[in-house]
């Protein structure tokens, strides 16, 4: 740092002064410095506020290298000039270049300070004293001769009364074989540079953002924390006064932190949208300074995403006493990603999906046990008592909507006690699971002939009461429903997630809709006359068919314990088949009591309910192991979802591909091994560096469940492509995935950005 | 000694009112002030109830305002709108402010509006008037509805395509429009509050 020198108090007074420099030659560099590459600004009175000089950190340069190029400004003490975003009052500093052959970047500007007015109304940033404003030039290799270099500078100097200055500098740097630094001013760059804000990423720093809110509402307060760690996870110091310089934010009215007190590295974000809805979403912009340059404490430079800005509801919060009908807000240039489509959608178009959703679920692979289940008790049914076919597909129907009607009271209930639930949610809960797999482990040894269900053991086929056979119709329907929870179909994501966010009414429509879609199969085989008569006619074939549909079910079982693995441990599998085996014995005992009569029966069947009483008592405690315990996914090089993280990779130019999944998703799984771990997918990613993220909804996980819900969906499947370019624009890919789909979306996130290079 | 009871209530009241109605925000009621002019004239906002308000904060020993008065872009801003509907007043919230210097700065520039007087500064933060100029547009039925510069033009360097956000809120307010930008960063010198 030269030392500052006295303020001169006019223009004769300059001169004299660098005349004076000049003949005696007390600075070699400063003797350097033209009188055209400085001049002084805002006259007081006759007396300068600023003088200015435009620098180089070179001496000589050669064509074809860079150098730093700046305008050093010094202030009369008390005076200032304005950073970028001069804040409450003021004037951005500006400097405008004219340097044929040579091409000069953009302005780096060091942290700036803050300025108060006395009574704390006013808040301005700028800088005092002496400040350099730089940027990096390159010389074209054709440029001969030396370099003209002239920069505009426009600036407002304020004490408390304010002076606007336009200098204009010039001066030539001659050109050579070599580039030569400037010994007296490329320290002054040095200096300045550490001054200037790092990104998070080149400083080591990790910053990541939450807000309360989302998404803001146009006119209104908003909250947030955000939170910095330092490199290598070590804590950021505590900060000093006036930390944060926001920048100006289009849509936004103000931006401020404050520290959390006894959190260092943790601050409070409070902002408030402007009331206009803005084209785009608005960034948190700003700079945080950590502590002194001087001690090493670099300021960072943070620019975060918020989150879209919607219209304030007409008439909401507060408005004024309007008698004339206020301008109508504008619509929301873009609402929150891709909910807007999904959320305007009809009622009608919902229950629509609903059904088709519905009908759809038979041909996903959770349901095909039952399916076939189905069938074969309806080739005993159709043949044996046509009349009744109609009635016990009325039951098959009315198991499925009952049961799906109970799911829904169940999803409002819940709801109502505030809790955020989704389709499928049921399998995140270990006991339902278990449930589940012990009635399909009962099931398979009833078709066994292990035990016999309503009637005393004998004659099974000959003897199917009516009213027996009507119940059990309905319960497959029952079964239906709870093997189905696990796949989401096609549209069925869609029309479950609109319902769950709309009222009470909604909710039982579209799972009415829903059930009626899934028994619509078998409605149809009743229904149309010829279409039952195709259906083979019973024989012997039944009972091996019968006990085959029986391992069918013990599948399905295997797949519930594999679920319960992913959901509790090892010890949670080894518990779960620990109690399915007491009920296997339990099974048995009561088949051997079915056999008897009086006392011993009635002794049997309490040694069956003792059984599974204390078997279940033993076995049914499942602990859920923490979240560190995570398989890996089927996809290489997957990381478990973050926003953080996303944000992180799309800062980086990596497109993201985040898969929001679950164990119990069959769907879900289904993708997974057939579609993204295939190779051409699999190439796909690796050639356009997607980062691969894995949302593991296996157990419940709140922000999953909102960021599902943000996309109007209740559960999983989702997929969702980010392009870096259009971060708050993700693309949505359907539950059922093709190569050429995935492969397709990566590709644009990845072109879209290549154009916007 | 009635008029007297009413001076000292409105007097005692006046900052309760303001301070009651909070900060001006474009979309809610602008707070409501009375304040004498130049000339000693008391002003207030209810009394221009129905037709547009343009409050202009100002200070002549700004070279922001001076280069505004100097190009006369209050003055023409002004007469592109109907007198009758359109009703413009400056304030000035500047501590060392008198109405003297108001009285001249007036009579030096030849505009007709008042230079209401806030040496106080309560009128000036109760609307968050940061800079000088910084411009408000209220509608006709005392809802702030313009709020921020007079121009996109803070360095006074555009040759051609400057917009004059406030004409563009009055003449929509005129027209039964939505203002198409309510808020835009003010430029100019900080307001010289009293502190």
């Amino acid at each position: 740092m030269t030392q500052r020198p006295v303020r001169r108090s006019s223009w004769g007074a300059l001169f004299f002064f660098a005349a004076l420099g000049l003949c005696l030659g007390s600075g070699v560099a400063r003797a350097q410095l033209p009188a055209t590459a400085m001049g002084t600004g805002a006259p007081d009175q006759g007396d300068p506020r600023v003088e200015a000089a435009l620098l180089t950190d070179v001496s000589q340069v050669k064509p074809g290298d860079s150098f730093r190029i700046g305008v050093r400004f010094r202030m009369d003490p008390g005076w200032h000039i304005y950073w970028k975003n001069p804040g409450d009052s003021g004037l951005a500093s500006e400097i405008v270049w004219d340097t044929p052959g040579t091409t000069v970047g953009e302005l780096q500007w060091p942290t700036p300070i803050t300025f108060r007015s006395p009574d704390g109304f006013i808040t301005s940033y700028g800088y005092g004293e002496e400040v350099l404003l730089f940027a990096q030039a390159h010389v074209s290799d054709k440029l001969t001769g030396s370099a003209q270099l002239s920069a505009a500078a426009d600036i407002l100097v304020c004490e408390t009364r304010c002076l606007p200055a336009q200098l204009m500098l010039t001066r030539n740097i001659p050109l050579g074989s070599e580039t030569r630094p400037d010994p007296e001013h490329a320290p002054l760059f040095d200096e300045a540079l550490s001054r200037v804000p790092v990104t998070p990423e080149s400083s080591g720093h990790v910053v990541t953002l939450a807000l309360d809110t989302k998404p803001l509402t146009a006119g209104r307060p908003f909250t947030g924390t955000l939170t910095v760690t330092g490199p290598k996870g070590q804590p950021v110091p505590a900060v000093e006064k006036d930390f944060f310089v926001p920048e100006r934010v289009r849509g936004l009215a103000r931006l401020a932190l404050s520290p959390v007190e006894g959190k260092p590295g943790t601050f409070k974000l409070e902002g408030e949208t402007a009331p206009d809805v803005p084209e785009q979403e608005p960034r948190f912009v700003g700079v945080l300074r950590l502590g002194p340059a001087s001690v090493g404490r670099p300021s960072l430079t943070l620019d975060l995403p918020l989150a879209p800005v919607v219209a304030a509801e007409p008439g909401a919060a507060g408005a004024a006493p309007v008698v004339k009908p206020a301008p109508a807000p504008k619509p929301p240039a873009v609402v929150a990603t891709a909910v807007a489509p999904e959320s305007s959608l009809s009622l009608g178009l919902v229950l629509l999906f609903a059904f088709l959703g519905g009908a759809l679920l038979n041909l996903m692979p959770c349901v095909f046990p039952v399916l076939a289940l189905k069938a074969y008790g309806f080739t005993r049914t159709v043949h044996a008592e046509r009349g009744k076919v109609v009635l016990h597909a009325v039951a098959y129907a009315g198991g499925i909507i009952g049961s799906l009607l109970a799911l829904a009271l169940a999803v409002l209930a819940l709801r109502a006690g505030g809790h955020s639930v989704g389709w499928g949610f049921q399998f995140q809960e270990p006991l339902f699971v278990a449930a589940v797999a012990a009635v399909l482990v009962a099931f398979a040894l009833n078709l066994f002939g292990v035990f016999t269900v309503g009637t005393d053991g004998t004659a099974l086929v000959e003897k199917v009461d009516s009213s027996h056979g009507l119940a059990r119709s309905a319960g497959e329907g029952v079964l239906a429903v709870v093997l189905a929870t696990p796949c989401s179909a096609p549209l069925l994501g869609t029309a479950v997630g609109f319902a769950l966010a709309a009222g009470p009414a909604t909710v039982l429509a579209t799972f009415f809709m829903l059930g009626l879609g899934l028994a619509l199969p078998f409605c149809l085989l009743v229904l149309v006359p010829g279409l039952a008569k195709l259906l083979p006619k019973p024989g012997a074939w039944m009972e091996r068919g019968k006990q085959l549909l029986g391992f069918a079910l013990l599948g399905t079982t295997v797949w519930l314990v594999w679920v319960m693995g992913g959901l509790t441990g090892v010890d949670g599998m080894a518990r779960l088949l620990a109690f399915l085996a007491v009920v296997g014995l339990g099974a048995w005992l009561y088949g051997l009591a079915q056999g008897s009569t009086g006392a011993r029966k009635a002794a049997g069947v309490a040694a069956v309910v003792a059984v599974l009483a204390v078997g279940g008592v033993f076995s049914l405690r499942f602990e859920e192991t923490g979240p560190a315990v995570r398989k890996a996914s089927a996809v290489g090089e997957a990381q478990p979802w973050d926003e953080a993280a996303v944000a992180a990779a799309l800062e980086a130019g990596q497109p993201v591909f985040i898969d929001f999944t679950a164990d119990w998703c069959l769907t879900c799984k289904f993708n997974e091994r057939t579609v993204l771990t295939r190779e051409d997918v699999q190439a796909a990613f690796a050639e356009h560096r997607v980062a691969f993220f894995v949302a593991d909804w296996t157990r419940r996980d709140a922000r999953i469940s909102s960021k599902l819900a943000e996309f109007g969906r209740a559960g999983v499947p989702m997929y969702l492509v980010v392009s870096p370019v259009s971060p708050d624009k993700p693309e949505v890919l359907p539950e059922l995935l093709t190569s050429d789909t995935v492969i397709d979306a990566v590709r644009r996130a990845s072109k879209r950005m290549a154009d916007a290079r | 000694m009635k008029s007297l009871f009413t001076a000292v209530a409105l007097a005692v009241m006046l900052p309760v009112v303001a301070l009651a109605a909070e900060t001006a925000q474009v979309g809610k009621p602008a707070p409501a002030f009375t304040l004498k002019d130049e000339s000693g004239k008391e002003h207030s906002l209810s009394q221009y109830k129905g037709k547009v308000v343009v409050l202009e904060w100002t200070n002549p020993g700004c070279p922001f305002v001076q280069r505004h008065y100097t190009a006369g872009t209050m003055q023409k801003t002004l007469a592109g709108f109907d007198a009758n509907k359109v009703v413009w007043l400056a304030v000035d919230s500047t501590a060392a402010n008198t109405p003297d210097k108001s009285a001249a700065w007036r009579k030096e520039k030849g505009f007709s509006y008042p230079v209401l007087q806030d040496p106080s500064g309560t009128v000036g933060k109760s609307y968050n008037a940061k800079t000088t100029p910084h411009m408000y547009v209220i509608d006709e039925q005392g809802v702030v509805r313009y709020a921020g510069a007079i121009d996109d033009d803070p360095r006074g360097n555009k040759k051609t395509g400057v917009t004059n956000h406030v004409k563009t809120a009055v003449d929509a307010l005129l027209s039964g429009k939505p203002v198409p930008a309510a808020t835009t960063e003010p430029y100019g010198c900080s307001v010289k509050y009293k502190s």
